[in-house]
Order: structure tokens, then sequence, then C-alpha cells
């Protein structure tokens, strides 16, 4: 493999490994403080559906990716209502959003676009950081990216410290552990996990965007194939840490970024082998790969005082 | 099962239930919302209904269509209430099937059956189906043993899984793709050999109704006899209660695990076999096509019932019928009837705190 190929090879594994790190560690800060969204999937079709629709609707890919937030918000509200307040199963409940979402969005989508459908919508820009950019071959294949995955990155990082440094960070830890202490130090258990499962539902959103005005600029049905079970799997992968969950991200990245290059090397390995091989290894990882798993205490279980 | 619900008094049983009410309701309030965005779409709301109906009792051959699909729902619903009599959460149906309807494709068309007397001709492939379908169910559970693995996400993979294996078994000439003849060649199998189809009911192709039914409804009777009448269905129970106590008392963990979900895992496969042997005949991508997702909704709404997965597997197979007929003639398209289906999900799962709440006065 020369330096060309495996700087795009790094390129591609990042590229496509950013709506599963954004969706990623939104819902493990969800599953922190207990609530489980097997909604990801659906929130991320919401917002690729949306933005994009937005996107080409004003022109601005911007207004674009706003839209696809404030429309995820609703959808995350619903899996929160059902997750705490009305204390639904939450595997059935965000189920049967991905359900709802996956019609709704294949049904506008045909309403609204018909027979203009594979429409050029406008995508989010590139950028190029400075000094990491200028590297010789590495630069432009592995660091020019959409904007909106430094953004991710920063925002990864910003949670990251908020949950090791702050009092908020030990009571979103706090509320999926030990609920019952966190109801007797006077906090609203009920409140924290709203709020985590908005924030998961915010940053599902951005991931969603991602996929469809960030990455191929365009949308089409169905378009998360799993991708948000798969960063719920990276979840467990990277046993509820921050680090943990990026690395798995990125190996799921890759995997998925091995389908295109290996062909391009000549290597001859079936195409449906290359596509499975992502679901493969987050089998695997589930499966014991990493040891016993240590999920929040009572994650999936809905709060009752 | 109700016996054990009710709190000895005798008159609860013939007054209305709200575990049969508020699916109705749901199901109602569903559809509603359904007509309100075929009108919104700009479809005559007269004419989406008169196709949905054509589609689905408009002619026999729409019904027994119908009726087979309901059996693949069933079969899946069934192995959905079964593992979760056991707290187990199966939500891999689709990938059953696929590879159910891999092996049974597998054996039909390799496996020199088409000479063999008695009907083994299509049993041995029907057989065939099941055990990839409960190996594909047995993985989760071993891995829930080994790992506690939660089995929705080992499930839900191992489904993406099959339905790549399946992807691959018709593209790949070395696997069960048909000879390539030339480039325009098809990715799909070889139709199945006559002797390996199951046999109609009536022998008549306007209303292909096939043995899939009668073979349903005995696995309907036994499941329900086993759930609620014999020791396998208290130690599904006991296990699902509380492990723990159920292992003090000397039933299996592991053992109950690897049966609830290969059982499950069978049953899909079952479900995929009998697609391939008695509708589709050809193997091809997207066989599974959703069966395995409205298999598992079927199975969330009859809230542990065997009577109920029926209920809602008929409703859902002639919804499906009615919506195909409706995307084709009334032009509204197929994925309608999904949204529906979501929010019946959505409803019944929010409405089980009230459900069990109601039922408990």
């Amino acid at each position: 493999m020369t330096w060309e190929l495996f700087a795009v090879f790094l390129g591609s594994s990042i590229r496509l490994a950013t709506p599963l790190l954004l969706a990623g560690i939104g819902e493990m800060v969800s599953e922190r403080a207990g609530v489980l969204n097997m909604s990801i999937e659906g929130m991320m079709l919401t917002s690729a559906f949306a933005s994009a629709v937005g996107a080409w609707a004003t022109g601005d890919p911007l207004i674009g990716l706003l839209i696809g937030i404030i429309a995820v918000q609703p959808v995350a509200l619903l899996q929160a209502v059902l997750s705490n307040t009305l204390r639904a199963n939450q595997i059935v409940s965000g189920i049967g959003i991905n359900i709802l979402v996956l019609g709704a969005t294949t049904l506008a989508y045909r309403e609204i676009f018909g027979a203009r459908s594979r429409a050029e919508i406008p995508g989010l820009g590139k950028i190029k950081p400075p000094l990491l950019g200028d590297i010789p071959v590495l630069g432009p294949a592995v660091f020019e990216q959409v904007w909106l995955l430094y953004l991710g990155i920063a925002l990864i990082v910003l949670t990251a410290l908020v949950l090791r440094y702050t009092s908020i960070g030990l009571a979103i830890h706090a509320a999926g552990a030990e609920p019952k202490a966190v109801d007797k130090s006077g906090l609203s258990v009920t409140r924290i996990r709203y709020g985590c499962v908005l924030f998961a539902g915010f940053m599902a959103s951005l991931a969603g965007a991602f996929l469809s005005i960030g990455d191929i600029h365009t949308f089409t049905e169905g378009m998360t194939r799993g991708a948000g079970y798969l960063a719920i799997a990276s979840v467990i992968f990277g046993k509820w840490r921050v680090g943990g969950t990026v690395l798995a991200c990125l190996l799921f990245g890759a995997a998925t970024a091995l389908q295109f290059q290996l062909p391009a090397l000549g290597v001859d390995v079936p195409n449906a082998l290359l596509i499975m091989l992502p679901y493969l290894l987050a089998l695997l990882a589930v499966g014991g790969l990493v040891g016993r798993q240590m999920a929040p205490a009572t994650l999936g279980e809905p709060f009752r005082r | 099962m109700t016996a054990l619900d009710q709190s000895g008094k005798t008159t609860a049983r013939f007054t209305v239930r709200p575990a049969l009410l508020v699916p109705i309701a749901a199901v109602g309030f569903a559809a509603l919302i359904g007509l309100g965005l075929i009108a919104l779409i700009g479809v005559p709301v007269h004419d989406a209904i008169a196709a949905f109906i054509d589609g689905t009792v408009g002619s026999a051959y729409s019904i027994a269509a119908s009726i087979n699909r309901s059996i693949a729902f069933a079969l899946v619903g069934f192995g959905f209430v079964l593992a979760n009599r056991a707290n187990l959460t199966n939500v891999g149906g689709e990938g059953q099937i696929a590879v159910g309807g891999i092996a049974a494709t597998a054996v039909a068309l390799d496996g020199h059956v088409s000479g063999l007397p008695l009907g083994l001709a299509f049993i041995l492939p029907m057989l065939a189906g099941v055990i990839a379908g409960a190996v594909w169910g047995a993985i989760a559970a071993i891995m829930k043993i080994k790992a506690g693995t939660n089995e929705v996400i080992s499930t839900l993979l191992l489904s993406f899984i099959g339905v790549w294996l399946l992807y691959w078994c018709v593209q790949s000439p070395a696997l069960l793709r048909k000879p390539m003849t030339s480039s325009a060649t098809l990715p799909e199998s070889l139709e199945i050999p006559d002797e390996t189809k199951l046999p109609l009911l009536t022998g008549d192709y306007s209303f292909p109704l096939h043995i899939g039914l009668p073979i349903a409804i005995v696995i309907a009777v036994v499941i329900a006899v086993v759930l609620s009448k014999t020791i396998l269905g208290l130690r599904l129970r006991a296990v699902g209660l509380n492990p723990v106590a159920a292992n003090r008392a000397g039933i299996s963990y592991a053992r109950t695990v690897i049966f609830a979900l290969a059982s499950a895992g069978g049953l899909g496969g079952l479900a995929g076999a009998l697609m391939l042997l008695g509708e589709q005949y050809t193997l091809k991508d997207g066989f599974s096509s959703g069966y395995g997702f409205d298999g598992l909704v079927a199975g969330l709404l009859a809230r542990g019932s065997v009577t109920g997965v029926i209920a809602a597997a008929l409703l859902f197979g002639f919804m499906r019928s009615g919506g195909i007929n409706m995307e084709m003639v009334a032009e509204v398209p197929t994925a309608l009837v999904v949204v529906i289906q979501g929010l019946i999900v959505i409803t019944l799962a929010g409405a089980a705190l009230f459900i069990e709440r109601w039922e408990r006065k």
C-alpha cells in the first residue's frame, strides 16, 4: 500500500466514523444516566431527512443543519416522555420510533422529491485546518474534512470534560448508577434523564445531518442503514467511556472504509463480506471481546420514586 | 394465562378488558392518522380505501396472499412471545428469516431431496430453515450466557449479518447464484424444483394458500399449551421473573435461555423457509423485506398472548397487502402502512403503564 492510498484510507475511515462518533457519544451520555435509546437510528434518519430538505429548499446547508437539529428534538422528547414519564419499555418504544420515522421520512421524501429524486442538495463545506492540513500527502487526504467533524470533535472533548470534572457529570453518572441516592440528594432523576435524552437527540441530529448534507449531499430512503445501532454497539464496545467509544467508532469506520479500499488495492474479497464487516466486528465486540460488560446499573429501567 | 392475572374474582372475566380495548383503540387511532395522511397527500380517500380493500379481500388470490404473509409474521411473533416469557427480547427476526431462506434454498437446490417420497422433498428444506434460524438465535443465547451481552443488540446485529449473508449468497456464483449465462443474469438463485415447493391446500394457483397454514396452526396450539400448561412454560416464566431464584430452584438459566432464543430463531427460520418454499421459489436480495420487523411488532402487540399474535399478524398481513395495492392503484406509498405500524407500537408502548394499573384494579 502506498502512502497516498493509506492517507485516503485514514481520511475515509475518519469520515465514515464521524456519524457514529457524534451519535455514539450522545447515546453514551444518555446510557450513563440510565436511558437506552434504540431510537438513535430514527433520530439520525429524521435529521438526515430534515436537514436535506432544509438545505434543498433554502439553498443554504447551514439552515438545513439547523432545521435538522430542530426536527429531532420532538422525536427525542417523545422518547424521553415514553422512557421516563410513561415508563414504557425503552427497547419497544425506541423500535416503534424507528419504524415511525422510517415510514414518515420515506413518505415525505416521495411526496416532496417524487420524480426529482437524487436532486442535487447543497452540502456543508470542507475545511483544512492550518498546520495539520499542510502536511504533505496526509494533509489534504486526512485532515480536509467537513467542518461539522471538527465541531463534533470539540463537542466530544467538551462532553468528556463535563462528564469528568463537573457536578453535572457526577449527577449524570449517579442518575444511572444510584438513582435513589440522587433523588434523596434533592436532584430530580427524571429531569437529568430528560436532559440526557435530549442531548443524545442533539448529537444524533448532527450525525444524521452529516450523513446527508455533510457526506454525500443527497438523501436516500432509510439511509442510516443501521448506523444508529452501530453507534449503540460502539457504546457497549467502549465500556460506556468516551475514549473507548471513540476508538470503537473509529474501528467501525475503518472497517467500513475497507469496503472501498480493498477493491482499489486489487484484493479480491467478496463485497458482501466487507459490508458485513462492521456489524461482524460489532457483534464480536459486544460478545465479550472486551471482557464482561459493566453497564450502568439501572440502564433501561425507568425510575420510580 | 389470564387465570393468573385474576385476583380471585371471576366477574372480571367478562367485563371489557383494557388489554384488549387499548390495542383496538391504538389501531383505530393510527388508522385515523393514516387516513388524514392520505388526504394530505392529495389522493381521494375513497379511492385509497377502495384500493386497500381490493388488495386485502378483493379476490381469492389476495386473501390467500395476505394469509400467507400473516403466517410468516405470526411465526416470528410466536417466537418473540416464547422468548419474552423468559424476559428475553428477540429482535432478530429479519436475520433469522434470511438464514432460514438461505438454508431452505440450499437444501432444495443442492440437497438431492426432490426424489424423496412422503413429502420429504419439502420437509427437509423446511427443517434446514428451522435449524439455521435456531443456530442464529442460539448464537445470541450463548453470547448472553458467556458474556452477558444484551440479546437485543446481539440479535439486531445478527440480523444485519444475516441479511448481508443473503446478499452474498445471491451475488456469488460459488454460493447460490444461478449460473451466469450473461452479464445480465440477475443476482438470484435458480428456481427450486417443483417437488420441493410446498403443496397448495386447494391445488389451485388462483388461491395459493399453502400447507404453511396448518403447520402454523399446530405450532400456535403447541406454543399456547407449552406456555400455559407445561413445566417448560413454568421454567421460562421462572427464569423471566427471577433468574437467581429460578437457579436456586434447580432451573438451569443457561439451558432455558438457549432453549428460548433457539426456539424463537427456529420459528423465524421456519418463516423464512415457508416464504421461500411456498411463495417466492427463488432466493433474491431483500427476500426478508421487513417481515422480521412486522413479526416482531405482532409479538410486541400481543402482550404475551398467542391469540394476540394471531390477531396482530392477520391485521398486518392484510394491511401490507392492502398497502401494496394502494401504492399500485391509488399511488399512495406503502410507507404509509409503516407509519401506521410505528404509531401503533409507540401508542401501545406508552399505554402499557395504564393497562397494568387498570388491570390491577
